[in-house]
C-alpha cells in the first residue's frame, strides 16, 4: 500500500466528516432530546422524570435541552424534515400554534397505558397534559389580613395603588383578562368588558409588570400587595421567605394545560412515547406534586397531598370543579387584536 | 505560487489582517441583516405574498409612530442628562492630582464591571414606593404618601443615565485631556472670564469628544431593553419591547422584522446627524 499525499488526505477529511457529521454513519444514533422549559422546570425534570425515565428504559441516553415555547417551534420549524427536538413542552398558546403549524405528532393513544387515567381535560389526542399551571390571586399578608376570595376584589378601594397585573405578553396576563371578561359577561370572544373593567382598575393600579417573573420582585419590594399569580411562582417566592400567600378565587381558578408532544418526523419516535409515558406515569406525577416541586397532576389515580390539596384541590372531583379551563382556541383568533388594543389603552 | 515582487504596498496588509473579522460580519451580521429585509418585505406572516404592507401598517399606524418618538425622545433625554452630569466630571478629571483621578476613573469604571441587570435591579430597590428615596423623603416629612417613580419616564431616564453613563464620560475624559491646558490661561490673560473662555475654548474644543459620547449613549439608550422593561414596566412600550411582542408572543415574525428595519434606519438618521455635526467640528478641533 502506497500513502501518497492525496490518500492520505482523503482519508483525514472522510473521518474529520464522519466526527463533524455523525449522521452519515450512524442515522439514528442522537439521544433523545426534551425540550423542557428553563427553570424550575427543567430542575424538576432533571430530578425527577429523567431518572423515571431511563429506569424504565434501560438508561437510554436522553439530552434535556430548556427553551422557550417559540423557541421550539422556531428550531423544529427551520427543519423539519429532521428535528433537533424529539418532545417539545407547550403553554396553550403555542401548543395551537405547533399543531397548526403541523409540527405535532398525533398521540398513540391506543398504545397509551396512562391516557385513559388523566382527567378529560387533559386528554388531548395532539399531545396530553403531564401537568396543570394553575393562576389564582396572590397577596401579601402583612399587608392584606383578610384574604381577598374573588378576582373583584382587586377593584376595592382599599387597595388603592397596591394591585399589580401584567401585560397580555404572557399567556398568565392573557388568561387573566379573559377571566375578566368572564366574570364582567364576556368570553373568549369578547373581552371588551374585561377593557373596560381594567380601565375602572386604574386607580388601584401600581404596576403593570413586563412578564410574570416582573410581579415577584415587585412583591419583594413592597411596590403591589396584590395581584393574580401563578401557584408555583409563589410557591418558590415562599420557601425563599418573601411574605405571599396564594388564594384560588370562588370563581375558579384559571388552569392552563402544559402539554407535551411527539415532534413531527422525531428519528426517536418510540423513545419520545416512553418519556411521555412516564410523564403521565401516576409515580412521576405524585413525586412531583410533593415539595419541593409541587407541580398540579393530571392523572386522577395521583391521590392530592400537601399544600395542593391544602390551596388547590382534594380530589380530582373538587379540582375539576374549582378550575376554570379556557378556549385557547378562540383566545388565539383574536391574541394580536387584544395585545394591540392593550398596548394602546392601558397607560398609568 | 508566484514568487513574491520585490517591493509591496506595505498598505495591502490591512485588508487582509481585518479579512477574518470582515467575514465573520458577513456571515453573523450582513446575512441575517438581508435576510431580515427579506422577511420585512413579506404581507403575510408565513412570508409567501410579496409587498410593501409591513411597512405601511406602521408608517401609517399613528401608535406604531408614537412608540418610535417615545423610543428617540426617550434616547435624547437620556443622553442629555448624561452629557450635562458627565461633562464636569470629565472636567474635574483633568484638573485633579493622580491619586483622585484614579478614584474618579473608577467611579466612571465601576458600573461597567457589573451587570446590566443587577444595576437595574438596584434602581428598582432605590426608585421603589419602600425604596430609599420614599423612604427619605417621608421620614423628613417631605412627602406623606410616597412618590410614583418606579415605572414611570422619569424613572426610566435616572436609571438609564446612570447605567449608561460610562459610554459618555470616557469619551469626554479622552477629548478633554487632549486640549492644551496653555489654552485656558491663554483665554484669560486675554480678558476671557472663565464662563466665556469654557464656551468659546474648552467646549468645542472638546466636541468631538462629545460627539463620540453622545453617540454611544443614545444608540445604548435607546436599545436597552432589560432597563427599560424592567424600570418602565409592562404598561410604557419602546422598540425594543414592540420587536419582542411580535416577534416572540404574537410570531408575527415580517412585521418584527420591518420594526426592526424602521427603527435601525430612524437610529441611523439619528447617528448621521451627530456624524455630520462631527465632521463639523473637525473644523474648531483642528484649529
Amino acid at each position: 500500500m502506497i500513502l501518497n499525499r492525496r490518500s492520505l488526505m482523503t482519508t483525514a477529511l472522510t473521518l474529520g466528516a464522519m466526527k463533524a457529521f455523525p449522521g452519515l454513519s450512524y442515522a439514528q444514533a442522537r439521544p433523545l432530546v426534551f425540550a423542557t422549559f428553563t427553570g424550575s422546570w427543567e430542575e424538576a425534570h432533571k430530578a425527577v422524570l429523567v431518572p423515571a425515565f431511563r429506569k424504565a428504559n434501560a438508561d437510554a441516553a436522553i439530552v434535556l435541552d430548556p427553551m422557550l415555547s417559540v423557541d421550539q417551534i422556531a428550531k423544529i420549524n427551520a427543519a423539519k424534515a429532521n428535528p433537533p427536538i424529539d418532545v417539545m413542552l407547550h403553554d396553550p398558546g403555542p401548543a395551537l400554534v405547533a399543531i397548526g403549524q403541523d409540527l405535532a405528532e398525533p398521540y398513540p393513544v391506543e398504545k397509551s397505558a396512562y391516557y385513559k387515567d388523566l382527567i378529560s381535560e387533559a386528554q388531548e389526542p395532539m399531545g396530553p397534559a403531564p401537568f396543570f399551571q394553575v393562576v389564582g390571586l396572590t397577596y401579601n399578608p402583612e399587608a392584606i389580613k383578610t384574604p381577598p376570595t374573588s378576582w373583584a376584589d382587586l377593584w376595592k378601594p382599599e387597595f388603592k395603588g397596591r394591585v399589580g397585573i401584567t401585560n397580555l405578553n404572557s399567556t398568565l396576563g392573557t388568561g387573566w383578562l379573559v377571566e375578566i371578561a368572564k366574570m364582567r359577561g364576556g368570553s373568549e370572544a369578547n373581552v371588551d368588558p374585561a377593557f373596560k373593567a381594567i380601565e375602572e382598575l386604574k386607580p388601584n393600579l401600581a404596576a403593570v409588570a413586563a412578564n410574570p417573573g416582573a410581579l415577584a420582585t415587585l412583591f419583594q419590594q413592597g411596590q403591589i400587595d396584590i395581584s393574580p399569580g401563578n401557584f408555583n411562582a409563589i410557591q418558590i417566592l415562599k420557601a425563599r421567605g418573601v411574605p405571599v400567600e396564594f388564594v384560588a378565587p370562588k370563581e375558579g381558578a384559571i388552569a392552563f394545560k402544559t402539554t407535551i408532544h411527539i415532534v413531527k418526523n422525531s428519528p426517536n419516535r418510540e423513545l419520545a412515547f416512553k418519556l411521555i409515558e412516564a410523564s403521565l406515569s401516576p409515580e412521576v406525577q405524585t413525586t412531583l406534586m410533593n415539595p419541593p416541586y409541587l407541580i398540579v397532576p393530571t392523572n386522577s389515580k395521583v391521590a392530592m397531598g400537601g399544600e395542593i390539596a391544602r390551596v388547590l384541590a382534594k380530589d380530582t372531583t373538587e379540582l375539576k370543579q374549582k378550575f376554570v379551563f379556557q378556549d385557547w382556541k378562540k383566545i388565539n383568533e383574536q391574541r394580536s387584536a387584544w395585545i394591540e388594543r392593550f398596548n394602546r389603552e392601558i397607560k398609568i | 505560487m508566484g514568487t513574491a515582487p520585490a517591493s509591496r504596498d506595505v498598505t495591502s496588509y490591512g485588508m487582509g489582517l481585518a479579512a477574518p473579522l470582515a467575514l465573520f460580519f458577513l456571515v453573523f451580521f450582513v446575512a441575517p441583516l438581508l435576510q431580515l429585509l427579506w422577511l420585512s418585505l413579506h404581507n403575510d406572516t408565513a412570508a409567501l405574498h410579496w409587498g410593501l404592507g409591513q411597512y405601511l401598517h406602521f408608517l401609517t399606524d399613528p401608535f406604531s409612530l408614537s412608540v418610535l418618538g417615545s423610543t428617540l425622545l426617550l434616547g435624547a433625554e437620556v443622553t442629555a442628562v448624561c452629557l450635562v452630569l458627565g461633562f464636569p466630571i470629565a472636567w474635574l478629571y483633568q484638573r485633579v492630582g493622580p491619586r483622585l483621578q484614579t478614584i474618579i476613573i473608577l467611579i466612571v469604571l465601576l458600573p461597567l464591571l457589573t451587570s446590566v441587570v443587577v444595576r437595574t435591579f438596584a434602581w428598582i430597590v432605590i426608585l421603589g414606593r419602600q425604596g430609599i428615596i420614599n423612604a427619605t423623603l417621608q421620614s423628613l416629612g417631605i412627602i406623606d404618601t410616597p412618590l410614583k417613580l418606579l415605572y414611570t419616564q422619569f424613572g426610566v431616564v435616572i436609571a438609564l443615565a446612570q447605567v449608561q453613563m460610562p459610554l459618555m464620560t470616557l469619551p469626554l475624559i479622552t477629548a478633554l485631556g487632549r486640549i492644551d491646558p496653555n489654552l485656558d490661561d491663554a483665554s484669560c490673560s486675554l480678558g476671557a472670564g472663565s464662563w466665556r473662555t469654557f464656551f468659546r475654548i474648552v467646549l468645542p474644543l472638546s466636541l468631538p469628544g462629545v460627539i463620540a459620547g453622545c453617540t454611544l449613549t443614545y444608540a445604548a439608550a435607546i436599545t436597552a431593553f432589560i432597563t427599560q422593561s424592567l424600570i418602565g414596566g409592562g404598561q410604557m412600550l419602546f422598540m425594543p419591547m414592540y420587536l419582542y411582542q411580535q416577534a416572540s408572543t404574537l410570531q408575527n415574525w415580517p412585521f418584527a422584522s420591518a420594526i426592526s428595519i424602521i427603527f435601525l434606519l430612524a437610529v441611523l438618521a439619528v447617528v448621521s446627524v451627530f456624524t455630520t455635526l462631527g465632521r463639523m467640528s473637525r473644523g474648531y478641533g483642528g484649529a
